[in-house]
């Protein structure tokens, strides 16, 4: 009888996973073809008929191959966002919320109007905060393993969820405006920008820049075993 | 295996082919030979996996829990990966079938397609 597990792994060739995951695959795929095999065997056919109706059913090796590894990877690089970029920016969002709610919300009445021509509200003590909740956020990803795009990502999920409304809203606010003041309103919907998302963006990315420097030792998700 | 007999992983979503998978487990733990000739056998050669359908498939299933994978077999003896139902392929089970039974309900009222 030929030996499976050889042809299996010949036919495979090198899989990025640590070995001895490597060699649990290996094992099932040469299990699987002798299982396919011995019944051909049974069956009355010869040993040449049934050593090729068993390595029929891996006639693309490459393809197992390349389907193996994407399965692997596909879990990985969903952990690895997942690590690098979503809880670190689930993080600064709520520690953004925090630091609105505790420093600004109270004191609302009186917000500190900073140009008070345009509208444009400054909430300068929740700004004061952004950087350091920059900081952090860009600290947990690089931590992780995060890229630079990763870090740049998570420490902007905070200005990006406070100009997401005003942008959803930007459409219906334009029809309105041209309907009840044939005008439109680019001033306040930038001014809005510019207080919510520019200046916070701006802020946080002040406080991430030390942690933007510095590549992690392997920044790409690499399969690797269960 | 019939002529009419199709390579599941090419021409059927992957869905149907967890289902193929989910529905075979549920009957008991099998190692994946186990799996493929069950299914085989089940409909009536109509479906069948190759290696590069059918094992890519159980990892992927395994990472998401729906099926979990233990080696068996007696010591000196050869051993084969069982794999069996785990708590979530219990649970994404039951809506596949509904689904695909609603698809085929579908299909039927449409085009006269029945899955019986």
């Amino acid at each position: 009888m030929p030996d499976w597990r050889e042809i299996a792994r010949q036919g495979l060739g090198p899989l990025h996973f640590e070995a001895e995951r490597a060699d649990e695959i290996i094992g099932e795929l040469a299990g699987h073809l002798e299982d396919l095999y011995s019944d051909a065997v049974r069956q009355g056919q010869s040993e040449a008929q049934a050593v090729q109706s068993a390595l029929s059913a891996a006639a693309d090796w490459d393809e197992l191959r390349r389907e193996i590894q994407l399965a692997a990877k596909e879990e990985i690089i969903m952990n690895y966002r997942v690590k690098t970029l979503w809880l670190p920016g689930a993080f600064a969002i709520a520690l953004s919320g925090i630091a609105l709610r505790l420093f600004e919300i109270p004191s609302a009445s009186s917000p500190s109007v900073f140009w008070a021509q345009t509208g444009l509200v400054v909430y300068w003590r929740w700004l004061a905060c952004l950087p350091v909740i920059g900081a952090l956020g860009a600290y947990w990803s690089r931590h992780v393993g995060g890229r630079l795009i990763e870090r740049a990502m998570a420490v902007s999920l905070p200005a990006l969820g406070m100009v997401c409304l005003p942008l959803l809203m930007f459409p219906f606010v334009l029809v309105y405006d041209l309907i009840r003041f044939h005008s439109f309103p680019f001033v306040p919907m930038g001014v809005l920008l510019l207080g919510w998302g520019v200046l916070p963006e701006a802020a946080l990315l002040v406080g991430a820049l030390p942690f933007m420097r510095g590549r992690v030792a392997n920044p790409e998700p690499a399969a690797a075993s269960h | 295996m019939s002529e009419r007999a199709f390579n599941i992983g090419a021409q059927i979503k992957r869905g149907s082919a967890e289902l193929a998978i989910l529905s075979v487990l549920a009957e008991g733990p099998l190692h994946g030979y186990e799996i493929s000739k069950r299914i085989e056998r089940q409909s009536q050669g109509l479906l069948s996996f190759n290696l590069a359908s059918l094992y890519p498939l159980l990892y992927r299933m395994e990472k998401r829990g729906w099926v979990k994978g233990n080696w068996e077999g007696p010591a000196g003896g050869r051993r084969r990966r069982y794999y069996r139902l785990g708590p979530a392929g219990k649970r994404r089970l039951v809506p596949l079938r509904e689904e695909w039974g609603q698809l085929f309900q579908a299909l039927n009222s449409l085009a006269g397609v029945s899955h019986a």
